[in-house]
């Protein structure tokens, strides 16, 4: 049970044939988060499932961080970085609302964590995020990152252990990919986000078994943040 | 073994280890259980080492993973209780931020490269409210609350059996049976475990550890007998 | 003088029984020295005109820099030690770039502000050699910039206090030059009627006659929100106008 870590060939050793266990400092502990962005609306989801090899140490956990009432950070991948990421962009964000009186806006949010991730390059947090806001003018938008802070804002992102499975569904049914000049590309509303948001997760937990439990979908609209918690497979 | 000669010498894997530690939220508190065996290897190196420690009047903690590192956490647990002590101030530290505490100085140690090899199970209540509180962190800093933990081999024999008897208002008394059963039957199974184990409850009466004791079991299931199965006979 | 104050301007942060800082004081009244600079705000953008004090026909009119740009968005004419401006400009400068590289956006005019005030103050402090400042700037800055609330104008001197103005003179001239602001600003007024004011001003408080050479101009607009300073051409004009 306890982790011994990958043995890898000491560099110094005469023919470079000894085996020296290493300790390894990161783990993937699963998750995927989601998020779609609308023309005054953005969903971000996140399943609960926290997994440890194929153990499933608890079932609820979050993956979310409420940056304010019109942006939001959602991480998949380490759960120990994941917690000391959240914790870094909390403490930026209360001061730069103490320098600049004024709140982070989702362009500032966005561009802040590319930063944040990047200052960590050669020890990177081992963390796949998304940031979902609504922008100056109230439209959604949605930032994908990798984990040392590439990032790009598009309208629907995917991110974490259930990605390989839901990213094409999401480019057919939201980017209207299979379109050659994007005619009839559908303007989905908040509900049909939402319910393909829960299809695209109950179908990666059939296939991914890091994928399940509880999927947490949070609404931002200009009314606020509104949560709605919907039951995945639990097997 | 260690690092190259020039380098700092860190810790990459653990020699003196304790098995599993498993816990239970229940109403009105928390139950911690761990058994008493600290191994070197296969070597059943102290068969009494108490793996649970009492941190606050509302907050116990068990280890599993290596003995030295657990010795330094505690240490450092101890001189955090005597600066609270010194504050004085009314205000018991609740057990999430015990927890939280312990979360950064490991995952500060795993930044270092130089991590501390355990797995720690936090048991407390909530002063205010009596409801009971039970997290965990790992070497890596991963740290999480739930209703029940179990570490090592517990997380595949006991956490199946907590989750079983897990109810929102099981009491602590109930719960202190839970547990026994669970260390029991990691007992049955575990080649690194012992039959001495202790309970730790905490409620809002406060934390409370027991002696050493030994589980009752039981080893006269038929099927625990020589020669009741087709493979106790060498068919070579 | 020294009778009245004995030795309690020795110290930069050596407060006298009656609670003052002398060279605090001492370091806002070389202000008081420094050439005249005026900033009007308006609701269309902000205009900084500053007096150029040329000693010596033989001086270069160019090579005097007293209106500086900060950022794309922001900048500022100062009054007092030009040396010490360069100073804190320079950590203007450095703080709007770092907030574009962080955030993806403009700095606001009030951190700025902020920022260089924050610097301001860390005279007398102790610090690493190269770091150390032995003493308070002796300069003060008028600020003008434009953000999302719009066109803001903020003044700061030695003692690292920065509040917001409508219109605002600094330098030798500025008590008679704050008068004649306080007397002709309107908040109705347009940027052009601002540039006229401000010369006008200045005009008033220059022992000098007022000429395309010995005056500055500056504006930031909130249209484009571009900081500029005015060529000769365009300060030929504005001077044509008065």
């Amino acid at each position: 049970m306890m982790d011994f870590g990958t043995p890898v060939l000491e560099p110094g050793s005469a023919n470079g044939t000894k085996q020296v266990p290493q300790f390894n400092p990161y783990q993937d502990n699963g998750g995927t988060v989601a998020s779609i962005a609308g023309d005054d609306y953005v969903i971000v989801a996140a399943d609960t499932r926290f997994t440890l090899g194929y153990s499933i140490p608890t079932r609820k956990i979050s993956r979310v961080l409420k940056i304010n009432d019109k942006v939001m950070l959602g991480t998949a991948g380490m759960q120990a970085d994941t917690c000391a990421l959240h914790k870094v962009i909390s403490t930026r964000m209360r001061m730069y609302e103490h320098d600049n009186n004024k709140r982070m806006t989702f362009n500032a949010v966005s561009q802040m964590l590319s930063t944040v991730l990047y200052y960590k390059r050669f020890f990177p947090y081992y963390t796949f995020n998304i940031v979902a806001g609504l922008d100056d003018k109230g439209e959604g938008w949605v930032c994908g990152y990798d984990a040392i802070g590439s990032f790009e804002q598009r309208k629907i992102v995917c991110n974490g252990a259930g990605t390989k499975l839901m990213q094409p569904v999401f480019d057919n049914q939201v980017d209207w990919a299979q379109s050659w000049d994007g005619a009839g590309k559908p303007n989905l509303s908040l509900e049909q986000a939402t319910d393909l948001m829960k299809d695209a997760f109950t179908s990666a937990a059939e296939r991914e078994i890091t994928v399940g439990d509880t999927l947490q979908i949070y609404k931002i609209t200009k009314d606020g943040i509104q949560l709605e918690e919907f039951e995945l497979k639990k097997d | 073994m260690f690092g190259g000669q020039d380098s700092k010498q860190h810790t990459v894997q653990p020699y003196v280890t304790g098995t599993s530690v498993i816990g239970l939220k229940c109403a009105d508190g928390v139950v911690l259980g761990a058994d008493t065996l600290v191994s070197y290897g296969s070597l059943a190196k102290n068969r009494k080492t108490s793996r649970l420690m009492t941190v606050s009047n509302h907050c116990s903690l068990g280890f599993s993973g290596e003995y030295s590192d657990f010795q330094e956490i505690k240490s450092t647990l101890e001189e955090l209780m005597i600066s609270e002590y010194c504050m004085a101030d009314n205000i018991p530290m609740q057990p999430r931020a015990i927890h939280q505490y312990l979360a950064r100085v490991m995952y500060e140690a795993r930044n270092k490269q130089d991590p501390l090899y355990n797995q720690l199970v936090i048991g407390g209540v909530l002063p205010a409210t009596g409801e009971g509180y039970l997290g965990l962190v790992d070497l890596l800093g991963t740290n999480y609350e739930s209703e029940m933990i179990a570490t090592g081999y517990g997380t595949y024999i006991a956490l199946p059996l907590l989750r079983k008897a897990y109810r929102p208002d099981i009491t602590v008394a109930e719960g202190r049976k839970v547990i026994e059963d669970c260390l029991r039957v990691l007992y049955y199974r575990d080649a690194r475990s012992i039959d001495t184990v202790q309970i730790s409850t905490v409620t809002k009466e406060g934390a409370e550890t027991t002696e050493p004791f030994k589980l009752e079991t039981s080893w006269d299931f038929k099927k625990f007998k020589a020669g009741s199965r087709l493979i106790d006979e060498s068919t070579w | 003088m020294f009778l009245t104050r004995s030795e309690y301007d020795r110290g930069v942060n050596t407060f006298s029984p009656e609670g003052r800082l002398f060279q605090v004081e001492y370091a806002i009244e070389a202000i008081k020295e420094g050439s005249t600079a005026i900033g009007i705000r308006t609701s269309e953008g902000v205009v900084l005109a500053v007096e150029k004090r040329l000693t010596s026909p033989l001086l270069e009119p160019s090579s005097v820099e007293k209106i500086m740009i900060i950022d794309h968005h922001m900048g500022c004419a100062n009054s007092g030690l030009s040396a010490d401006a360069r100073i804190l400009i320079d950590h203007a400068r450095v703080v709007t770039q770092h907030h574009t590289f962080t955030y993806n956006e403009p700095m606001t005019t009030d951190s700025c502000a902020q920022a260089v005030c924050d610097l301001a103050l860390r005279f007398g402090e102790d610090g690493r050699e190269e770091d150390a400042m032995s003493r308070p700037f002796g300069v003060a800055l008028l600020i003008a910039g434009v953000d999302e609330k719009g066109p803001a104008l903020y003044h700061t001197d030695p003692s690292g206090t920065y509040v917001r103005w409508e219109a605002k003179a600094i330098g030798a001239g500025s008590e008679g030059a704050q008068t004649a602001l306080q007397d002709a600003y309107s908040k109705m007024m347009t940027l052009e009627e601002a540039e006229t004011l401000a010369l006008k001003t200045l005009k008033q408080v220059m022992e000098e006659k007022l000429n395309s050479t010995n005056v500055e101009i500056a504006a930031v607009t909130a249209k484009d929100r571009k900081f500029r300073i005015y060529s000769s051409e365009e300060l030929n004009q504005c001077i044509e106008r008065l």
